[in-house]
């Protein structure tokens, strides 16, 4: 390959490369994926604004929308045809012959660390810094003698309640948000085993077809079980049926969805169900004004990241079931994997502290 | 791909295994009643369950990380895992300027150290 080469071969930035003579990335297409992303956000934040709704940012919602598929076309026009024969090294220092797009990949992980990590921050902040519901709840009702920091009856306390109370509450409630931990684990799992039987050098070409097909499309039924169980858990609820096995009798109300229970991403004013005094029959009234908005952006921000992973592995699991993997171009499964751990990873610290404490 | 064996056997299948065990640990944790065994310690069920969590949650971040994004045992390894470790500076300042400021400081601080009085 020299530069006589990669002017012969036309470079073109709208793709498909000719990889196999050395194809420079020289792809137009983040920096529109960039701006189709800053449209669509744009619009979407404009279009709902202060609890009304404006329709008139619909079309730019939609212009935003387009530039997007348009530069994932391209996009995908132009990784279809890598052969994997031209990975591009780093040549400079700290990075010297290691492939340049996976150093990129690790910076932009780690950009979105910082995304992430100000989301946890926040909600640090406000488990310690305004009083737990359940805590104010416990000091009992106000007396002026033996209680003067209790609660009153009518009378609102500030505190705060976060969803992870109501979900670590039950098993029932709990069950999707487990379920949705195992389904990332495994699929962290089923992603590396695709990249494992990708890069295999002496597999038969159907048998590594085959393989990485089903762990590609293994991985991509259990993004698609979580954001499914996410939906059931923050729009739609469940139905518990009563279980009778022998010793075991298990009858449990219907899990209601978070948002039915009132936790909304705008929730004022709130009365949880379960503050009612057993002695007297008084309701604690909880004044909750950021009960859950940062549970659903956090949650809602890892969510949208499943959602790309899907985008992602819908167009891969087509490639493998086309056969078009081979040891050389399986980097892409592990560029993608990369991406793919880090929302698992993300979850690893999510789950936790956003559902169960 | 992984050069190493975990115990004798393939590193992905034990790191599977063994990340599956510790969450089932963490949602055992919560869900069943640890009070008995917090209060005969001296705790309250809350932090013995936060202990538990974050107890579990850091190997698992650090198992997945390691094992599964290959920070551990390929050749650019050493300096990829810097790359990863670049930000936490910025993690650390976020934490404890966001996360961990105190929540009155404006009323309950001493006037040291209350905006505007810097000057003492």
């Amino acid at each position: 390959m020299n530069d006589h080469d990669d002017h012969y071969h036309h470079i073109e930035p709208w793709g498909p490369h000719d990889w196999g003579h050395g194809a420079p990335h020289n792809s137009f297409s983040p920096f529109f994926l960039s701006l189709g992303v800053a449209v669509f956000l744009f619009a979407f934040a404009q279009a709902w604004e202060y609890g009304t709704y404006n329709p008139g940012h619909i079309p730019a919602i939609l212009v935003g929308l387009g530039i997007i598929g348009f530069s994932m076309f391209i996009w995908w026009r132009q990784d279809i045809s890598f052969d994997g024969s031209y990975e591009p090294l780093s040549t400079g220092t700290p990075f010297r012959k290691i492939e340049i797009r996976k150093v990129s990949v690790w910076v932009f992980l780690m950009s979105e660390m910082m995304v992430f990590t100000s989301l946890f921050s926040t909600y640090m902040r406000y488990r310690l810094g305004i009083s737990n519901c359940n805590t104010v709840f416990e000091r009992g009702m106000f007396d002026p003698v033996t209680n003067p920091t209790g609660w009153q009856e009518g009378v609102a306390v500030t505190c705060f309640e976060p969803a992870s109370h109501l979900i670590a509450s039950s098993w029932w409630h709990l069950a999707p948000g487990a379920i949705n931990t195992f389904a990332l684990i495994i699929s962290s799992f089923t992603v590396v085993q695709a990249l494992r039987y990708a890069k295999m050098p002496d597999l038969d070409h159907d048998v590594r077809t085959k393989k990485v097909f089903r762990y590609l499309a293994s991985t991509w039924a259990l993004a698609i079980i979580f954001l499914t169980l996410k939906m059931v858990e923050w729009f739609v609820g469940f139905y518990v049926p009563e279980i009778h096995l022998g010793p075991i009798h298990i009858h449990e109300h219907d899990i209601i969805s978070l948002v039915n229970e009132g936790y909304t991403i705008n929730a004022d004013h709130y009365q949880h169900h379960s503050y009612v005094d057993h002695d007297t029959g008084a309701h604690m009234v909880a004044d909750i004004q950021v009960s859950a908005s940062l549970f659903y952006v956090t949650t809602g921000t890892h969510g949208a990241h499943v959602a790309g992973g899907i985008i992602g592995l819908s167009y891969m699991t087509y490639k493998a079931w086309k056969g078009l993997y081979t040891p050389l171009n399986a980097v892409s499964i592990e560029y993608f994997g990369l991406y793919w751990h880090f929302v698992d990873l993300i979850w690893v610290l999510v789950f936790p502290f956003f559902y169960l404490y | 791909m992984a050069h190493y064996k975990i115990l004798g056997r393939d590193p992905y299948w034990m790191n599977f295994y063994g990340l599956m065990l510790l969450t089932l640990i963490e949602v055992g944790a919560v869900g069943l009643d640890l009070s008995a065994f917090a209060e005969s310690n001296g705790w309250t069920e809350k932090e013995l369950t936060f202990g538990i969590l974050w107890g579990i949650g850091i190997p698992k971040f650090i198992m997945i990380a390691a094992i599964f994004m290959h920070l551990y045992g390929d050749a650019d390894s050493k300096i990829l895992t810097l790359t990863a470790l670049f930000p936490a500076f910025f993690i650390i300042v976020m934490v404890l300027f966001i996360g961990l400021t105190h929540p009155d400081a404006v009323t309950s601080l001493p006037d040291w150290c209350r905006p505007g009085n810097y000057g003492l």
